[in-house]
């Protein structure tokens, strides 16, 4: 069973090693918020399969960290988009 | 077995970071560097440091990445066209990377085959404070000092942020986080998520008493979600000269040190508890600094005023 955990686990490493290829080289931000999305759920998924097959019982947190934070990397996505214009947007001079 | 997803997760973090060094824009090469973090985190896993891995999801996906991609944005908008740092220059920041990564790895490879600890100490003594998580019983009994000083220097971070706004907006509120393109279901999202978000990053500071978890890794979490609502325009960042914010951030710290104080009449001396009281006081501490370190990071990933105080 153990076996069947690890082999599971990398294969959706494999799946999100694919999911980074699409992160990194885009090309639209459409693209990039997906790939940021399946790699928190993927990365999820990891932690569950892996931290079932070695025992540790607290990879569950770190499973529900990444799928917390991958919803909140979207928007950052956004925010650093070259259309919004930044911090000092609204400074008076 | 085991073997196998481990050596794609080194493929994986190798590509990330060859990727983040070698993009040609400032983005690709941000994006490469939180999807580094990410797989950071299932690596801090794989070892078994579960606290670490904790930490690096939610300050890797929760505040960095959000620091270095607006970050981004505003320099776009500042140098576009600029030509950027001149050959020598590049050159000189490679070798001494490069140097510091050799640096680096020579001490993680060369040294003795098994460390000097003091874990086995550590784990002889945890009865005595009464934790179930040795990371959380070194870090705010046996090393509290190193923690004390730790949130002090965030303090000193903030005011350092602080201080880069002009004097005519002193004390104002800091730029709005609203994003241009705001849309409902942004809207959307920051009323569904945050509730869960809350109730996740407070379970993560009670849990890091027994379990990985703490201070650190709640405090980011809240600190993530009161920026998505930030973010969505519910709500304005607030005047940075208000009272209760700046008694929030030193509430934490202000706290630890009271309590490191009170140890010289009831225990043994600076940062010691009183026998059986430790638990109760670590947590409680761990609740006060929580609470601080969410509105530090909250209020140093919004930055300096830039708006003139009402």
């Amino acid at each position: 069973m153990v076996d069947f955990y690890f082999g599971a686990g990398a294969l959706v490493m494999i799946l999100t090693g694919l999911a980074l290829a699409r992160l990194l080289w885009g090309p639209g931000p459409a693209d990039r918020m997906m790939a940021a999305q399946l790699l928190g759920t993927g990365g999820g998924a990891i932690a569950l399969l892996i931290g079932t097959g070695s025992g540790v019982t607290a990879m569950v947190d770190v499973a529900l960290l990444l799928a917390l934070l991958a919803a909140f990397a979207a928007v950052a996505l956004c925010a650093g988009e070259p259309g919004s214009k930044g911090i000092h947007r609204e400074r008076i001079k | 077995m085991s073997m196998l997803p481990d050596l794609l997760l080194v493929m994986l973090v190798l590509g990330a970071a060859l990727w983040t060094v070698a993009a040609r824009d400032r983005r690709s090469s941000v994006i490469g560097f939180i999807a580094l973090g990410l797989l950071l985190a299932l690596v801090w896993m794989r070892l078994y440091a579960v606290d670490v891995a904790l930490t690096e999801a939610a300050v890797g996906g929760g505040a960095t990445g959000l620091l270095l991609l607006r970050a981004c944005a505003r320099l776009d908008s500042i140098d576009a066209g600029k030509p950027s740092a001149g050959r020598t220059l590049q050159l000189l920041i490679g070798f001494c990377c490069a140097a510091m990564g050799v640096g680096i790895a020579a001490a993680a490879l060369g040294g003795p085959d098994l460390p000097p600890t003091l874990a086995p100490a550590v784990a002889a003594n945890i009865d005595a404070v009464g934790l179930g998580n040795p990371v959380t019983v070194v870090l705010l009994a046996y090393r509290a000092i190193d923690t004390l000083l730790e949130k002090i220097v965030l303090i000193a971070a903030l005011v350092g942020v602080w201080s880069l706004a002009p004097d005519d907006v002193w004390g104002g509120p800091p730029a709005s986080l609203k994003l241009a393109k705001a849309s409902e279901p942004l809207t959307f999202l920051a009323q569904i998520l945050p509730p869960v978000g809350f109730v996740i990053g407070v379970y993560l500071i009670w849990n890091g008493a027994d379990e990985p978890g703490g201070t650190f890794q709640g405090g980011t979490v809240l600190a993530a979600m009161w920026l998505l609502v930030m973010l969505a325009g519910l709500a304005e960042p607030p005047e940075t000269r208000r009272a209760l914010l700046q008694y929030l951030v030193v509430f934490g710290p202000a706290v630890f040190l009271i309590s490191g104080f009170s140890g010289f009449w009831l225990a043994e001396g600076f940062l010691s508890y009183p026998t059986g009281f430790a638990k109760t006081m670590i947590v409680a501490l761990e609740v006060a600094l929580a609470l601080s370190i969410a509105v530090i990071v909250a209020m140093m990933l919004a930055g300096p005023s830039a708006r003139t105080p009402r």
